[in-house]
């Protein structure tokens, strides 16, 4: 996938939201610099146990 | 007369309150005035409580003289950031979107303080829904700082770090995701404590990021702080992250006695902080010798990643807490926060989930580090306070790299969720504050606060002064 087509894809999620030409611009290199952090954060995280934190029900009580 | 006892702190102030030689009417009357006065310079406050609070103060003199007192807060008066909802006073985040909501329901922390008797005066000025590091992306513009009025406050909760410095009431509250209680403390040469995640409830404030979202405090000594805890900490079923626990006495418990506590410093990444800064921080670790400490280098490579962590994971659930308004409004929003708030929303649940490894890693890592020592320590900021025309960046934060940028050191205690606290320890040669930060390991609250109160009992640049008037 191009990078073009990865953009469009990301900002396809801002679910119909416009901004201005000037605007897109910073979201679309802040963007890029996300992606690659997110590289850098996957190599740092490999081997990392999957974080699984349930919610309890609160006050609830089990037994007699 | 009136600056005397507005200089006093919230210690005094409530033994002179509750011996009757001032009343709550005079220090509430004095503080309104204070805050009248400066606030054209500052703008630290959304919505001035004057009448309400009037009232307040003379029904706790009322109380008072008929031998009620509540305790230490009882006739105080504080200030708040404009996070807390406060029933029938409106409650904006600093953003246009909420500029007229007035809620029907009390935060957390406000009922707690209205049961302890505190007189609210004011709801204090932020970064739109506490989403910045400089209190300039309010939709009421920024704040300034009381030492030079060219400058940040730092933020989020600048508002609130001005009000104290400038003695406008000796306790405020504010929230921290990243550093938003921490960063303001120290470029207002302030003691800001943020506790460990889920010891105060945060019902009732705007999520910036539900995860790293913490209530603060804000006074200028570690006493105050500790008073200002014991009254509103506690479980609340509200809160889904509340911590069970017994009535706190982190007042009570303060000892100052840090004979023995083992503290560490994470020395690489301290490599870009100012020569001002670091002649302060190295003098600061002297002292805490002579208290007794044992103060040693430790190294923490995984730090070097907590940034972009933080930032990422406050990104994706910010974006997440906003999704309805950045929908139906995204035009209301302060340009930067809705421009962040988009980025934000492209983040996928994979990604995110990642990030969250990344963060149990790092989670880890601290985990081990503290089986060895008590407490982090550092410059709580690498520089004082900006010019206000510096903008956003004016902060120097990299949150891009994985690196040995300070801001690592000040985003990793909320993103884990870890005590901390800054507190003054020098000033630069035009009369800027420089901050020291204590982090503790997870409940060692107290520990924290003690180790504050013996830096503070040997020093005394929690007693500098702003020059505002």
């Amino acid at each position: 996938m191009s990078e073009t087509e990865r953009f469009a894809h990301r900002l396809a999620l801002l679910g119909g939201v416009e901004f201005s030409t000037t605007d897109l611009e910073i979201i679309t290199s802040e963007i890029a610099e996300m992606e690659r952090i997110l590289t850098e954060l996957e190599e740092f995280a490999h081997d990392t146990p999957w974080v699984s934190l349930q919610t309890q029900p609160i006050e609830k009580k089990i037994g007699p | 007369m009136i600056s005397d006892f507005l200089e006093a702190d919230l210690t005094d102030l409530s033994w002179l309150i509750s011996t009757r030689e001032l009343s709550s009417t005079e220090v509430v009357t004095a503080a309104i005035e204070r805050l009248k006065r400066l606030e054209p310079k500052l703008n630290a406050f959304i919505t001035v409580l004057e009448e309400q609070a009037r009232a307040a103060a003379k029904a706790a003199d009322d109380e008072i003289a008929h031998g009620r007192h509540r305790g230490p807060l009882h006739g105080i008066p504080i200030t708040i950031k404009d996070m807390f909802a406060t029933s029938g006073v409106r409650t904006t985040g600093a953003s246009k979107i909420l500029l007229d909501w007035v809620p029907n329901f009390d935060a957390h922390i406000v009922e707690r303080l209205d049961a302890a008797g505190a007189i609210l005066i004011g709801k204090t000025n932020l970064d739109e829904f506490g989403h910045g590091g400089t209190s300039t992306l309010s939709h009421f513009g920024p704040v300034h700082n009381p030492w030079n009025t060219e400058r940040i406050a730092g933020g989020s909760s600048g508002g609130s770090a001005a009000a104290v410095a400038a003695r406008i009431g000796p306790l405020s509250y504010g929230t921290e995701t990243g550093s938003s209680v921490r960063r303001p403390a120290s470029y207002c040469g302030i003691v800001g404590f943020k506790p460990t995640f889920g010891i105060i409830s945060r019902y009732g404030s705007f999520r910036g990021a539900w995860s790293q979202d913490h209530v603060g405090i804000f006074a200028r000594s570690v006493k105050d702080v500790a008073l200002g805890l014991d009254a509103t900490a506690g479980y609340d079923s509200r809160d889904p992250s509340s911590v069970q626990q017994n009535s706190p006495t982190y007042a009570s418990h303060l000892d100052g006695n840090v004979k023995g506590l083992r503290l560490a410093v994470p020395r690489r990444f301290l490599e870009g902080t100012e020569s001002a800064v670091k002649e302060a921080f190295e003098v600061a670790l002297k002292t805490l010798a002579e208290a007794g400490c044992v103060i040693d280098d430790l190294d923490i490579p995984e730090l070097s990643y907590a940034a972009m962590t933080s930032m990422i994971t406050s990104s994706a659930e910010s974006a997440g807490i906003n999704r309805r308004w950045f929908r139906e409004c995204h035009q209301d929003f302060v340009p930067h926060v809705a421009r962040g708030l988009a980025v934000g929303m492209t983040i996928t649940a994979s990604e995110y989930l990642t990030v969250q490894r990344a963060r149990h890693r790092i989670r880890e890592a601290l985990q081990q580090a503290y089986k060895k020592i008590d407490l982090i320590v550092s410059p709580t900021t690498p520089r004082v306070a900006p010019p206000i025309s510096d903008g956003v960046r004016g902060n120097g934060d990299n949150t891009h790299h994985a690196s040995n940028n300070h801001s690592n050191l000040l985003r990793f205690p909320s993103m884990l969720g870890l005590p901390g606290c800054s507190v003054p320890c020098g000033m630069t040669p035009d009369e800027m504050p420089i901050g020291m930060q204590l982090i503790g390991s997870w409940f060692s609250d107290q520990t924290v606060l003690n180790a504050g109160l013996a830096y503070q009992s040997l020093t005394d640049w929690h007693r500098q002064k702003p020059l505002v008037d």
